[in-house]
Parts: structure tokens; sequence; C-alpha cells
């Protein structure tokens, strides 16, 4: 048996000291011990080394199109945004309360509550999407690969900011007026990664950006072929051109950016029209969310509140339902009258199991999968818009009233083989063209963006609103309600933002 | 043990004279493993197996003293006798209760930090499936929430306030001396001989970076020498709901109240309609609204033109209004432990193995574990002591779906905000008949259009909760085991090397599923299956050093330590259901996600302790810690920590040792700067890009922010106490202050929305915790055949925030605004200003005049009807001015009753549940009876708004009108035992048997019925798994 008695307090101490020495060396960790990863994250530096792992950056702001944001129900990327423009506009008519969702928007309170989600989303997203678009386009041109790949890479990303700034200054800031100096407060123009918070710049700067943007992008893109209708090509900036100048009346772009913007593709078949609006190989489609299984959007789909067969709370007690009297404007013959069911009987509209049928209500959205799937195609740019716009700008430019029926001809005709040239003229035209977006665009996220940029009122009168539900029927054009006040969150840390009239 | 080691080592000094001697207990029985020593020094001897003793004695010794856990110490004059025996009383004097600390124990007498220890016979009648449930109402000092009611919850628990605004305000436990990753519901309660919490800075620095918010240290059974027991225990209870629901409004008042909910949204619209002419619309057409009419008179003569509810109608189904009917069953609760210990001179063991199966009162809720655990210990030489701790669990358990306050899956959500006309199951709309399946079943009603010509129900429709709680299933099985493992080695009496090495291993097994029928599922049926690994391992290596020169007694350690930490995860989930009753993803055609991680953290750290005193009078104890924390970057990663504390014993000063009422009376402080790193980021200084793929495509995008910075929290803890023993040891106590500073406190601060609002972990607050806290213990009554004790606790904090970010000075977050000058927990609310008594607005003030929505009222006070325009103001706290608990314990001949209440006093709380019954008329969603006081016409005078559909979210809106006083009472436990008598005993061969009831959560005394006062530190309520109440029988038996 070993005993440390015998030793003398000296040995003893040198004993321990060797023992503990020992020891605590032979478990002192190596240099790399407290050097640790995520496996579910890359470092922000390996993302930029290469062009090839820059592609992957790109991907990552189609994704942020069509993922769920705050955790919120209601906010499934960019389809949020689309049903917020139809919940306060006057085509979309919610049917009943259901679960509440979107009602308070629907009753245009939402946006003018600094503290509510829906000026937060609409803020939050498209700066969300800017800020990885301006890491990308301040980090690419170091990234090792060809240069072909950088300008593609670099283009995608200029056209996603100028489209954001596009989304978000006509919500945050007064219509763009031709007539004036739009020297109104716009949105902040942050164009760099930075954390320094940046004042509003006033709408017209933040216009001039849009199409620099754009410009650099149609540049950039010019020889592109993308794999799939998720990615931005060069179609896609020319629409976005045209969507910005017809918004800014500037009527010649617009008529001119929106013919580009279709070449190489046509507008769908009838029996396209009625497959639903969810898939982004219609031959119609420049540019749409691609969502695969595997990518669930769940209830927050647009799929969830927008078509009439997912088994959502929201669908089977509120099925979105067109404005009456502006289906009794589509003509018999049209097939986009079949989009919408006047009786709310007709079996032909599939319906949750356990769904209401309501009168008005629309099939234009079907999500895909039947009733347990939510994913589904979202459309974000067709070809039938850019018809639209070219007959719109062709009618405002003066003179070219026989060019802008024309175009209109060719989109209508194919919808409704009845239909014969208009022989409207002047403002008698634009309204014809007028009507025919909304038929054509309804539920597509629109509404909100054009009444704003017409400069009408919002009008829910003589149809099917009811009282209890929408409240609020009129708002005069122009009126302070159509600017979305600045989220109390920006206001909080960004010392530099007005907020709008309240 | 290692006392018992030490005591045996220094009774080699100078010797006189030998005394023998016996030590029994007040019944006579021979007490093994008492301490005999020589006073003010630290020699000493331990008595055996039949009570007897052998001690040298120097000629200059005075006196013995006989101590021993449970038993009052007793001092005895040495005379010219050389036997000595005496009989110890059970009692009160915990001056030598042994006090667990961090790597080692201190005898409380000594001890110079704060900790509260509450030992397992303060808990061991209790059924406590979690066994931190034990700690409410126990220490002073500790702030906790009642657990929920679902099995093996635990309470949330706050040492000395709140240290933190986004990092944890979780304390470390630590259990065997050992931070432990598992959840602590795994443990058997059986098993568990301490739990301490320890306070102070002094006493938990040599935790470091993981102690700034306490430590709880979690301490099993060990055997003792020469004393074999078998313990045979076994508990059966039944539980119930412990807080009633909220008073909701009946049928008849709720359709009355509906219809004026639509009557107004008419009358008051922006186009009016006239009076009239609206009150017949919402007699018409309020059913069409509703739904359901489940009265046995025509849709439109429910509610007359007057909105008078129609006296003749009666209920079609009066007996299937109560969602919870079903919902709710007798829970019960089983638990039995076989533990068995003992030890001879070398070696002691503990094995027990457990059984604990808790049924919740909601269905489809409960708990399963059994549990074993092995400890021994064996010194087979001299110089090498080993010892092993080993322990797992299997835990099975079904979880009520409590998780989202307004999940439609949620049991107590749902049921509460049903209105009161929906049935649970398919009716004949006319004669209110059950419909019936083919098989003569009833059917759940969904509220959708099951079949043709039935009504659709706008609250919660084509949802069931009670189908879908008997349908889906949301269970898991957790499998755990637990290693402690140290060697010593002994090189000289005073001079000891030891080695730690503990591995906690937790495999998570979660299985859901959402059934094809109804629900979140419907029609695919869908379901996932997540398994988590986490094994962390602790191994460190210690230096021991403990002389004495002279007057002077020294203890030192030095020591290394790694953690390793590692975290598995794989989550699948799917959908497309092909067979029923198969919840295997392979049944499920559809892939909906398939994702996996891994996550790893470490720490290394060097630290070192000396206690010192001086003759027992004076003591002092420094400690340090220097930890690398991987969470950090390498420039900041290694940072330092430290504590320092004394005491001083009074009583041991020749003064106050003369006056006979004082047994001991202790001064003591302590300051130390200790960290805190739990709820950051494992990679919180890292720019990262997170995954976002494009369909097929790989991608990423942009999730955080570079913050190279980034370090702990600092926790600098200052602390000065007295405890105190008066009155021939029947009156204890502790008064104590603390200021706890939190420097450097993290905020997540966010780049501003504009800039793509990427949340930056950074170091730049600051914040304080003070407070007082006071314990008393004492014996009220202490006769030959009763007594009774009592004892109470009460603490107080006040936390305030001293400074916040430059770029985010005000921190607006739900209910609470963070500002300098301001807590934690104060609420940021709009300020209610009543009801208009001209139109029965809801009035908030105004934040500025417009004219359009404001007015000045009566008082000559500017309010407006405009959520938007309504003034914001700090409208007090959820933090209470005084919390704590009281305990107490009367014993009579056999019988010992025992009750333990805890208490808050000031606070407010916030009350979002109640708010949700009080809205102003959402159709379908049930109404609270204090809407009964609803205005209505001009002229009333009410704080209660109108109703108007439209106007739900404006009149209901979050404002100082939900806050509600917080102060509560909650009688906790009560037990009733019955020790039988040596007569039975011996006829059974036992040495102790014990008979008794006990419940928990017995009676909840708070403000308002149904509300569950106690349930956050926020204040504010949610729908959650109401706290349960057990009422257990048990039987001890010991042999």
């Amino acid at each position: 048996m070993l005993t440390f008695n015998f030793m003398t307090m000296q040995k003893n101490s040198l004993f321990i000291l060797f023992i503990t020495g020992l020891l605590f060396t032979a478990t002192s960790c190596k240099k790399d011990y407290l050097e640790t990863a995520p496996t579910n994250a890359v470092s922000s530096a390996d993302v930029f080394k290469t062009t090839a792992n820059a592609w992957t950056a790109v991907n990552g702001i189609h994704r942020m199109l069509y993922i769920q944001w705050n955790g919120n129900q209601d906010q499934g990327g960019q389809s949020a945004n689309m049903i917020y423009m139809d919940m306060l506009g006057e085509d979309l008519v919610n049917t009943a309360q259901a679960n509440g969702w979107f009602i308070s928007c629907y009753r245009w309170l939402d946006h003018r509550n600094v503290n509510s989600r829906v000026p937060y989303f609409n803020y939050q997203f498209y700066f969300k999407i800017i800020a990885n678009a301006n890491m990308i386009i301040a980090n690419i041109d170091a990234a090792e690969g060809p240069d072909t790949d950088k300008k593609i890479i670099k283009g995608q990303a200029q056209a996603y900011r100028a489209w954001s700034y596009y989304q978000m200054v006509q919500l945050f800031g007064k219509r763009f007026d031709a007539s004036t100096a739009n020297d109104t407060p716009g949105v902040p123009l942050v164009l760099e990664p930075t954390n320094v918070p940046a004042p509003r710049a006033t709408v017209a700067e933040v216009y001039t950006q849009i199409n620099k943007d754009l410009d650099d992008a149609i540049a950039n893109l010019t020889g592109y072929t993308r794999a799939n209708k998720s990615h931005l090509n060069i179609n896609v900036a020319k629409g976005l051109k045209a969507r910005v100048a017809l918004t800014q009346q500037n009527w010649t772009v617009a008529a001119q950016m929106a013919t580009e913007a279709r070449q190489g593709l046509s507008l769908m078949s009838n029996a396209q029209y009625l497959g639903g609006f969810n898939d982004y190989t219609n031959p119609e489609w420049i540019w749409g969310s691609k969502q695969q299984e595997d990518q669930q959007t769940f209830f927050y789909s647009f799929f969830a509140y927008m078509s009439c067969n997912f088994n959502s709370s929201n669908i089977r007690g509120n099925p979105k339902a067109i404005n009456s009297v502006l289906y009794n404007l589509i003509s018999t013959t049209d097939v986009r009258k079949q989009l919408w069911d006047p009786t709310g009987t007709n079996t032909a509209f599939p319906i949750p199991p356990g769904g209401l049928r309501r009168p008005y209500m629309n099939r234009k959205f079907v999500a895909p999968g039947g009733s347990g799937i939510s994913i589904g195609d979202v459309p974000h740019m067709r070809v039938g818009e850019m018809y639209l716009i070219e007959a719109e700008a062709k009618a405002r430019i003066g003179g070219q009233d026989a060019q802008a029926a024309q175009a209109l001809f060719t989109l209508v005709k194919n919808r409704d083989a009845s239909y014969t040239l208009s022989a409207n003229t002047g403002q008698a035209l634009i309204n014809e063209i007028l009507t025919h977006r909304r038929i054509e665009l309804w539920g597509e996220g629109f509404r909100f963006y054009d009444l704003k940029r017409l400069n009408q009122p919002l009008n829910r009168n003589g149809g099917n609103h009811q009282l209890s539900l929408a409240v609020v029927f009129d708002i005069p054009a122009g009126d302070k309600q159509w600017e979305f006040l600045i989220p109390q969150a920006e206001l909080n840390t960004n010392p530099l933002v007005t907020q709008n009239p309240l | 043990m290692l006392m018992a080691f030490m005591l045996t080592a220094f009774s080699v000094f100078a010797q006189n004279k030998t005394v023998t001697g016996m030590v029994t207990d007040d019944k006579g029985a021979p007490i093994q493993g008492v301490s005999v020593t020589l006073k003010g020094t630290k020699t000493g001897v331990m008595t055996d197996a039949d009570g007897s003793y052998r001690i040298e004695v120097p000629s200059t010794a005075k006196t013995l003293v006989f101590s021993y856990v449970g038993f009052e110490t007793w001092e005895q004059t040495i005379s010219s006798q050389n036997s000595i025996s005496v009989q110890l009383k059970p009692g009160q004097s915990n001056l030598d209760e042994v006090v667990v600390v961090a790597y080692g124990n201190v005898k409380k007498g000594d001890f110079t930090g704060s900790a509260s220890q509450i030992t397992s016979k303060d808990f061991q009648n209790r059924p406590l499936t979690n066994v931190t449930n034990a700690i409410p109402g126990s220490a002073p000092g500790v702030q906790t929430t009642a657990a929920g009611g679902s099995p093996g919850s635990s309470p949330g628990i706050r040492i000395r306030g709140f240290g933190s605004v986004n990092a944890s305000n979780d304390p470390l436990y630590v259990v065997d001396n050992v931070p432990y990753d598992g959840g602590l519901a795994n443990l058997n309660a059986e098993d568990v001989e301490t739990i301490t919490v320890l306070k102070d800075a002094s006493t938990t620095a040599l935790y470091g970076s993981r102690a700034a918010n306490g430590v709880i240290m979690i301490t099993t059974k060990k055997g003792k020498k020469n004393r074999n027991t078998l313990n045979f225990k076994l508990m059966q209870g039944v539980s119930s709901r412990g807080i009633p629901e909220y008073d909701r409004a009946n049928a008849s008042q709720f359709y009355v109240m509906m219809w004026e909910s639509y009557r107004n949204s008419l009358l008051y619209a922006a186009s009016p309609q006239p009076l009239a002419v609206a009150n017949q619309n919402a007699t018409n057409g309020i059913k069409g609204l509703l739904g359901y009419n489940p009265f046995n008179v025509p849709d439109n003569q429910i509610v007359d033109v007057n909105g008078i509810f129609n006296s003749s109608a009666n209920l079609l189904w009066a007996d299937d209004l109560d969602w919870t009917k079903e919902l709710v069953r007798m829970g019960n609760r089983k638990d039995a432990t076989l533990s068995f210990s003992g030890g001879n001179e070398k070696s002691d063991y503990f094995g027990s193995f457990g059984y604990t199966d808790e049924k919740g009162y909601i269905i489809r809720s409960d708990w399963r574990r059994f549990s074993g655990r092995v400890n021994i210990n064996t010194q087979p030489t001299k110089w090498f002591k080993v010892g092993i701790n080993l322990s797992g669990a299997v835990n099975k358990s079904n979880q009520a779906s409590d998780g989202s306050s307004t999940g439609l899956v949620n049991p107590f959500y749902f049921t509460r905000a049903m209105g009161p006309i929906y049935p649970v199951y398919l009716h004949n709309q006319t004669t209110g008949e059950y419909i019936l399946d083919a098989s003569g079943n009833k059917i759940y009603d969904y509220g959708n259009i099951q079949l043709p010509g039935m009504p659709f129900r706008p609250q919660l429709g084509g949802r069931h909760n009670l189908a879908e709680t008997r349908w889906n299933q949301e269970l898991f099985k957790r499998n755990t085991l637990s290693a402690r493992n140290y060697a010593d080695v002994i090189f000289t009496p005073w001079l000891k090397f030891t080695t730690n090495i503990a591995v906690d291993v937790t495999d998570y097994q979660g299985s859901s599923y959402q059934n094809q029928i109804v629900g979140d599922g419907a029609p695919a049926g869908r379901a996932s299956k997540e398994a988590s690994k986490t094994t962390s391992y602790t191994f460190n290596q210690m230096l021991n050093f403990n002389k004495k020169y002279g007057a002077h007694n020294i203890t030192a350690l030095v020591a290394h330590e790694n953690y390793d930490y590692n975290y598995n995860y794989l989550y699948g989930f799917r959908q497309g259901q092909a067979v029923e009753g198969n919840f295997e993803l392979t049944n499920f055609a559809t892939i909906n996600s398939l994702t996996s991680l891994t996550d790893n953290a470490r720490i290394e750290s060097y630290f070192g302790r000396i206690n010192y005193d001086y003759e027992g009078r004076f003591y002092a104890t420094a400690s340090y810690r220097r930890d690398g924390n991987s969470k950090f970057a390498p420039d900041v990663r290694w940072s330092s920590f430290w504590g320092i504390g004394g005491g001083w014993r009074l009583d041991r000063e020749k003064i106050i040792s003369k006056i006979s009422w004082i047994n001991m009376l202790k001064l003591r402080s302590s300051y130390g700067q200790v960290g805190n790193e739990g709820g950051i980021s494992l990679y919180a200084y890292q720019a990262l890009y997170g995954v976002s793929n494009n369909a097929a495509e790989p991608g990423f995008r942009q999730s955080t922010l570079p913050s190279p910075e980034l370090t702990w929290e600092t926790g600098k803890n200052f602390d000065i106490g007295t405890d105190f023993i008066l009155f021939k040891n029947r009156l204890s106590g502790t008064i104590e202050y603390y200021n706890k500073v939190t420097d450097r406190m993290i905020f997540d601060v966010a780049t501003t929305i504009s800039n793509g609002q990427y949340t930056i972990s950074q170091n730049i607050g600051s914040m304080y915790n003070k407070g007082i806290e006071v314990e008393l213990k004492g014996d009220v009554i202490r006769n030959k055949n009763f007594t009774w004790n009592l004892g109470i606790n009460g603490s107080t904090i006040k936390n305030r925030i001293t400074k916040m970010p430059e770029s985010n000075k005000e921190i607006i977050s739900g209910t609470k605004k963070l500002k300098e000058g301001q807590s934690l927990y104060d609420y940021w609310v709009r300020e209610w200003m009543g009801v208009n008594p001209v139109n029965g607005e809801a009035l908030y003030r105004a934040d500025v005049w417009n004219p359009s929505n404001s007015f000045v009222d009566g008082k000559g006070d500017t309010v407006t009807n405009s959520i938007n325009n309504a003034r914001y103001h700090y409208a007090g706290t959820a933090i209470p001015d005084l919390f704590g608990g009281i305990s107490s314990t009367f014993s009579y001949k056999s019988f010992s009753l025992n009750f333990l209440l805890n208490y808050q006093l000031g606070g407010l709380v916030y009350d979002a549940t109640y708010a949700s019954l009080m809205h102003a008329g959402a159709y379908g969603a049930a109404l609270h009876t204090d809407m009964l006081k609803r205005w209505q016409n001009p002229g009333d005078i009410t704080n209660v708004p109108r109703m108007e559909n439209s106007k739900t979210g404006v009149f209901d809106a979050a404002s100082s009108r939900w806050l509600t006083g917080g102060s509560f009472l909650n009688v906790r436990t009560i037990t009733l035992s019955y020790d039988f008598g040596k007569s039975i005993l011996s006829k059974i061969n036992a040495s102790g048997m014990s008979l008794y009831v006990s419940g928990e959560n017995l009676y909840l005394f708070a403000k308002r019925k149904g509300m569950n006062v106690n349930q956050a530190f926020s204040g504010v309520t949610s729908n959650a798994y109401t706290p349960s109440r057990i009422i257990t029988a048990g039987l001890n038996v010991n042999f």
C-alpha cells in the first residue's frame, strides 16, 4: 500500500507540483478548443469569396419573397403586400369576418396605426431585400469568378433594389405627380451596407435612384438566359421600368418598356386562365415565385387567404369575392367572368371541406395541391399587365388612341373571343382600359397602388361590401390616409426619420 | 465523508486523556455519525454504528461539542469523568447543517455568503413531479411564477431580481456539483437531498461566467456509514384545476349583447342607419351573424327590436354547451420509490428506483418517468478515494397544446373563447336533438357545413378542440443519463487532488401528429418527428488544501475545468397520410421539411478559492475564476470573475457570549463580479448568412452582423447580512440587504429598419436590483407532546435600468417600455379614461388636441376616442412590493401538520386573458359577465364601453384598463402526517412508518376569479395550462 506519510515536506511539495503541472498541462486545451461555428449558416465573408457562392445570395433574395415574416400568419413575403393592397381597395370583398385576418386592414385601420404590423411589414420586408441587395452590390466585384456572372448577379440585385424602393415609396410617400417637384419625404435611401441611419429622401430622389438602378440592371442583364422565372432577367427589369414610368406619368417610356418586357413571351390560353394562377411555367408569366414541397408555407401562404380551396379557417369562413359592381362590368363571353360565382352555389368551384360558399367568391386562385397543401407559385409580373400598361400609356400620350386600342384588343380578344376593337377614344378609352385592368389584375396586389397612382377615391358603395364588416366605404382622393404611417419601430431607432401626417 | 476524513485526520494532536461515551436520540436509539469535537477546534471523531465514540482530549480542552444534522447541537463540559454519554434532542439548530456551495461544502455557522437551503424533509411528502416546485415560497430573495398545470412543469425562478433584458435571467442549475443541461423533471424528487440557492457573488463566483443570475445547487442523497436502510414510499393522488375559469356570460345574455354589437355597428356606422331600421336589422340578422340559434324560437324572435331577450325562449342543447366537460378529467398521480443506502468504514452506497406517473386534468397530458440512481463512494486505501453517481431516467409525456396563447389547438384558449351558444356535438337545429352517425354515436360539430342546412360558426369555425385534442398527438420521449465520477488522491491529510468527470446525455424524441379530419392537419393529415441529442461533458482537476496554523485555519482550492456542449438535431415533417393510425413518416406522402443541425459550445476555466478563519471568529473568503468562452470573439473571450466575503461571529466575542439569549450572531458581507452568458446565441459575434434556398436552388440570406466586442454581462453583487439564533435556539433568522448591479448589460440593438434591421448583441446597458430579505424561523410552542414552529420570509426588489443604448434610449415591447430610471417591468400603455356617458365610446387621455377625435371631459382632462391619439403613460409595475412565503409545522404526539403559503403584495397584473373576454363584440366570441355592465343608453355611467362589432380593437385596445392588483396568497401545500408507534413498527420489523395526505395549490386568493395572477414575471396573463391542484395520500416505510 502506498502512503505519502513518509515524505518530507519538501519532497511532498515537489511531487505535488509535478503531478499538478502534469495534469493541468494534459488537460489544458488546444488553441482552437474555443473556436466553434454553426452548421446551418455560413460566414458573410465566404458568401462573397466566389461568384459561385454569390449566386446563393441572389437565390436567398428570391426565397425571401415567400418565407414567413415575424412569425405572423398574414406575412408570407411578397404575397402579404399583395393581399394588403387588395384589402385596401374596393374590388376585393371579404364575405365574413372568419378568423379575422386582414379585417382591420380592410377597414383602413392598420396602415394608419404606427404600431400595427402592416406598415411595419411593408417597410421592413423591402428594406431587408434592399440590405441583401446592397451586400451583393458592394461585394460582388471583389469575388473570384467570371465577369459575366458578376454582371448578372449585380443586375438582379439592382433590379431587386429598384423594385423594393418602388413598392415602398408608393406607400410611405405621397403620390408621384409629374406636374410637381415631388420634394415631399419618400423613404430613406440606403445604397450600401451600413449601420448609419439615413433620413427620408424626397419622393423625386427615390424615383431617380429607382430609375438608375433599373437602367443599370437592364444593362447588366442583357444577354442573360435565366434558369427559371423566379430569377430576374431583362424582361423583368424592363417590366419594372414600365411600371415605374407609368407611375411617373412618363407615358412614352412606359409604353416602350411594356412592349419590350413581353418579348419572347405570350398570353396564356383560356384553359390556362382557369387553371388557378399557380404555375410559373405559364407562358404569360414574366416573373413569379416557385414554391416546392419542402418549403411549405402553411397558413401564411398567399393561397391560404386568396384561393377558394385551401383548408384554412380564413377561407372556410371568408372566401374572397369580387365587388359585384366590377363583376357586372365583365362581358358574359369573357373567360374572366368564370373566375367568380355570383350565386354562391356553383359546385364547380372547389372549396375546402366544410367551407362556405359565398356570392361572388373567386376561383381565380386555386391551391394546386388541393385543400391540404397551401403551396403554389405566386405571380409577380405577367404579359397581360404589360399590354395594359402599353394601352394606358399610349392612350394618355395623346394621338395614339388607335395603337392603345390595339394593345387592349390583343389582350382582351385573348380573354373574350367576342371582343371587338374598341371604338372609344380619349377618357372613355382610358376608362375602358382601367376597367380591364381591374378585372385582369384582381387579387394580384395592384389595386391600392392603382387608386393612389390615379388619384382616385376609394368607393365601395353599391356593391356587395357589408356595412358592419367593411365599415369604411369612402376615402377621398388625395386624403392623408393614402399614406402609410412610418412604423414606430423605425421612429424609435432612426431619429432622422419624420412621420407622415397623423 | 470529506468532513469525517478530516476530523479523523486532525485527531492526532497532543493527548492527555481518553473520553468515551455513547450518543443516543431522544428515544434512546444510538445515533451513528455524530460529530464529537473539542470546542473551538477541528479536532474530533464520529460515533460508530452503536452510537459510541472515543476521543483523545488534551488537558486544556474544556468542552465537547456533539453535533448531528437534524438535532440540536449539545455542548458538554469535560470534568474529571472519562465517560460522557449524551442524548441529543431533535431540533432547530442549523449551525452545523452543511451548506452545499460551489465545489465543496461548508458548515452553516462558518458560511459567509448568502444561500437558502431546502432539505428533503421540507418537501418529502409533497407530490412533486418536478423538484424545483419545492422552491416557491421557501427561499427569501427568490421570486417565482406558478408552474403550469402540465405534468412536469417547473416554476419560473428569479434570484434577487432581474439581471438582464435580452440575455437570460434564469439561474444556473448545478446537479451534484456539475452544471446540468437536462430538464429538471428528469430527476426523481425522492433522490434529492438538498436544494441550495446561492445568491451572493462570493458564493457563486466559482461558477464565473454563468453565475450572475444565481445558482441552484441540487444535491442527491448518499449512503451513511453503518446505517443500512431500506425505504419504500408510495403516493397516490388526484389532480384537478387549481384556479377556476373566468365568469362568462350565458347564452341569453350573450345573444342580447351580440344583438347590440350588430345593432350598434349599423347605428354608429359612417353612414348610419336610423335607430328603428338598425334595431329591426339586428333582430332579423343577428342569427345569421352568429350562425346558430340555440333556442326554440324562430331566428328573428330571439332578441326583439328593443334588444330584449325573448322570455319564452329555451335552450335546445343546454346540456351540450360545456366545451370543457370532456376535455377536463380527474387527473391522477402515482409515485413509488424504493431506495436503499448504507456504508461501512471504507465505502458507502445509495441506490434508488422510482416510478412517477402523473395524468394532468386535461385529457392527453401526462408524464411518466422511470428513474434510477446509484451513488457509490469508496476509499480502499488511505490515499485514494473514488466515487460514481450514476442516474438515468426514461420519460414519456403527452403534452397539452398550450404553447400558443391563441392557438386553436390550445384547450384553454379554445374553451375560454367559445361563445356560450355553440354545441360540442351536432344537433338538429330545429328539435335540438343530437344527430347520430350510423353507429348511433354523437358527431362532433366542427362549426362548418358538415351536413346540408347546418350553420357555420363564426367563432373558430371548422375547428374543434375536443376532437383535435383526442385525435392529434404531441408526444415526447426523453431518456437521460447522468454520470458524475470523481477520484481523490490524498497526498497528506491537508492536501488532496480531485478530478471529476461528468457527462450528461439527453436523448429527445418528439412526435407530433395532426389528424386528417379537423384542424391544422386536415384534410391531408401530417406528422413530424424531432430527434435531438444533447451531450455535455465537464472535466475538472482540483487541488484542495486544508491546514491549521495555530488559530489560523486555511482551506484553499486551485482548479482547471473544461466544459463541452454538443447538440444534434434532426427534424422531419411530412403530410398526406396514407393509412389511419400510423404516425410514422413513411406513412405520409409529401416532405414538408427535413432538416438537421449541430451546435457546439465550450468553456475552459481556471479557478481557485481561499477560505480563512481565525479562531472560528473571523472568516474571510476569496474566489477567482477565469473563463474562456466560445460564444465570444477570440480577443474578448477570456475574462475574470471574482468574489470576496467576510464574516464575524459576534457570539464568540467575550462580551456577547455572556448574553445568554444570544446563541449565535454573525455579521457577514460579500462583494464580487460574476458573469452571465445564458441566452446569448452560440455564435453571436459572427457575421453570418443563413440558409434560404430558392426552390431547388441553394441560397443564403444575411442573418447577422459581426459583433466582435460582445462579451459577458457583468454582475457586481454586494451583500450584507446578519444571521442569528436567539432565545435558547427558539428563534433563528437572517436579515440581509443586497445590491446587484448588472454592467455591460447586453441589448440586442437593432440597426434601424431602413438599414436592414439586423440585431447586434452589444454590452451597453446597466441595471440594478436592490432589496431586503428577511427570514425568521421560530418555535412558537415547544412542549413534550406539542410543538409548533413557524417560518416566515419576505423580500423586496427595486429594479432600475440605469443605462440604455444610445441608439435606442427607449425600447417599447408589448406592454412595457424600457427607459433609464424605469424598471424592466414598468407598464407603458394607453391611459384609460373611462367611457363617454354620451355615446359609450372608450376614452383615452389624448396625446395631442385633435378636434376630430378629442374633447375636454367634465374633469378638465383632454380625452380622445382615437387609439392612435391616445397617450401612453407609465401605469405602474409588475414587480411586487413584497413577496415571500410562510411555513409552519404543528406536531402533536404522532401527528404533524405543516403548510406552506406563498404570497405577493402589490405589483400589477395586465390581465390580457380577461381583456380578450371584454371585447366590443366579435361575433361568436365568449364574453365576460363584466360586459353586462356595458354602456347602453346616453347617460349611463359605466367603465365598460358599448358593444359594437366594428369597434373591436378600438374600444378594447391595450390600455391601463386591463391592469389589476397583483397581490395574492397561494396555499401551496398542506400536509398532515401520522407516524406509527413502536408497537406497530416492531410487528412489521420496520424502523419507521408514516401515513400522510398532502395537497398542492390548494387555494389562490387573488383579485379576480380566473386570473392566473402569478403566471409571469412580466405580469401579463395568457391562455395556458392553469396550475393544477394535486391531492395525494402517501405511505412511507423505513426498514
